[in-house]
């Protein structure tokens, strides 16, 4: 099963992972570059890591908002802000 | 003599963020003597979200200097998100350096936002279209300034910040398709011309951390994708005449 044979206002596949490449980075309430997005057989999966727990929720909700007819796999996970345990020396 | 410089990039605060690195950063007064941040403060550049830049990385009780990243230009917001940046003791660099006395050394902090075009060999040119020249006479301009900001420092230790990659190497982990959007030979040929001992930088956030110059000077890319920690740190060792060869060791923390 193609996603193009859905008809609607998604775009072809070939194009899909760049619309929301971009919806990722533009979008307003996401702003992320560094994200991967991936199809995996007929769903896609969104990777990487953000600063706060609101935003991975934002992306989820963007994303199934702007492609509600595609599974979404989102993981992505929260970047450790503990001290460092290691300094390293350069001499 | 060492000093210890403690180094993140981006941190892409906004309010969500607020807090997170805080419990860490109190914690630096003990582990180094300044905070150098590489660029992608914010989220969009705006004014709001440079306060939270404020509140998170001000009154830390070490120097913090920073310089901005593409984020951070978002928002055509520059000027006010510099002035609050400043207006908490942030010293913001672009294209200028500020030079950092402790204990008798002088650590001199060369900074400059830098830009995109390539790698040797594989970059692009200042050639056809205006905005294709527009694109690297941008990022010359800027190498320019990093430049001539290092070789002018009166210093003993030299450290080059930047937001985008002066090598390929700690970009090892990103598609190659992108790495002229990532950096520039320029920026690494500036950091070359003057005897820097570090060079640091961020933009990169799957990419790796360690490279060196074609000239031998050790590059990091302190991105906290990459680093995956509030902030690392670096001890370096003032050179001393007549001593030559290069050692990296990572030993841990509070064992010296
Ligand atoms: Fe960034
Ligand atoms: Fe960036």
């Amino acid at each position: 099963m193609n996603e193009r044979t859905r008809g609607g206002t998604e775009p072809p596949d070939d194009y899909l992972e760049a619309a929301i490449q971009r919806l990722l980075t533009e979008h307003t309430a996401i702003a992320e570059q560094g994200l991967t997005v991936t199809r995996r057989d007929h769903s896609l999966v969104v990777c990487g890591e953000v600063e706060s727990a609101q935003r991975r929720e934002e992306i989820l909700r963007l994303v199934l908002e702007r492609f509600p007819h595609l599974p979404v796999t989102v993981d992505i996970g929260l970047i450790r802000t503990q001290a460092p345990s290691e300094v390293e020396e350069l001499r | 003599m060492v000093i210890r410089i403690a180094a993140v990039g981006d941190v892409h605060m906004d309010r969500d963020v607020l807090g997170r690195f805080r419990p860490a950063l109190e914690e630096l007064p003990d582990r180094a003597d300044v905070l150098l941040l590489a660029g992608d403060l914010t989220r969009h550049g705006t004014e709001s979200e440079a306060r939270c830049v404020a509140t998170e990385f001000g009154n830390l009780g070490v120097p913090v200097v920073a310089v901005l990243g593409n984020h951070d230009y978002h928002c055509d917001e520059v000027p006010r998100v510099i002035r609050v940046l400043e207006d908490a003791g942030i010293v913001v660099l672009e294209g200028t350096n500020l030079v950092v006395e402790r204990d008798g050394t002088r650590l001199g902090i060369a900074g400059a936002k830098g830009f995109g075009g390539g790698f040797a060999g594989r970059c692009a040119s200042e050639f056809g279209e205006p905005e294709m020249k527009a694109f690297i006479r941008t990022t010359q301009a800027i190498a320019d300034q990093l430049g001539e900001a290092l070789r002018e420092m009166d210093c003993d230790v030299r450290v080059a910040l930047t937001h985008y990659a002066p090598v390929p190497d700690t970009l090892a982990g990103e598609p190659l398709e992108i790495y002229p959007f990532l950096g520039s030979y320029l920026l690494g040929q500036a950091i070359d011309s003057a005897p820097t001992e570090l060079a640091l930088h961020g933009h990169a956030h799957a990419g790796s951390e360690r490279g060196t110059t074609p000239g031998g000077v050790r590059v990091r890319n302190v991105a906290h994708p990459v680093i995956k920690q509030a902030y690392s740190v670096f001890h370096l060792h003032a050179p001393q005449a007549g001593r030559s060869g290069k050692v990296s060791a990572i030993t841990r923390s509070g064992s010296s």
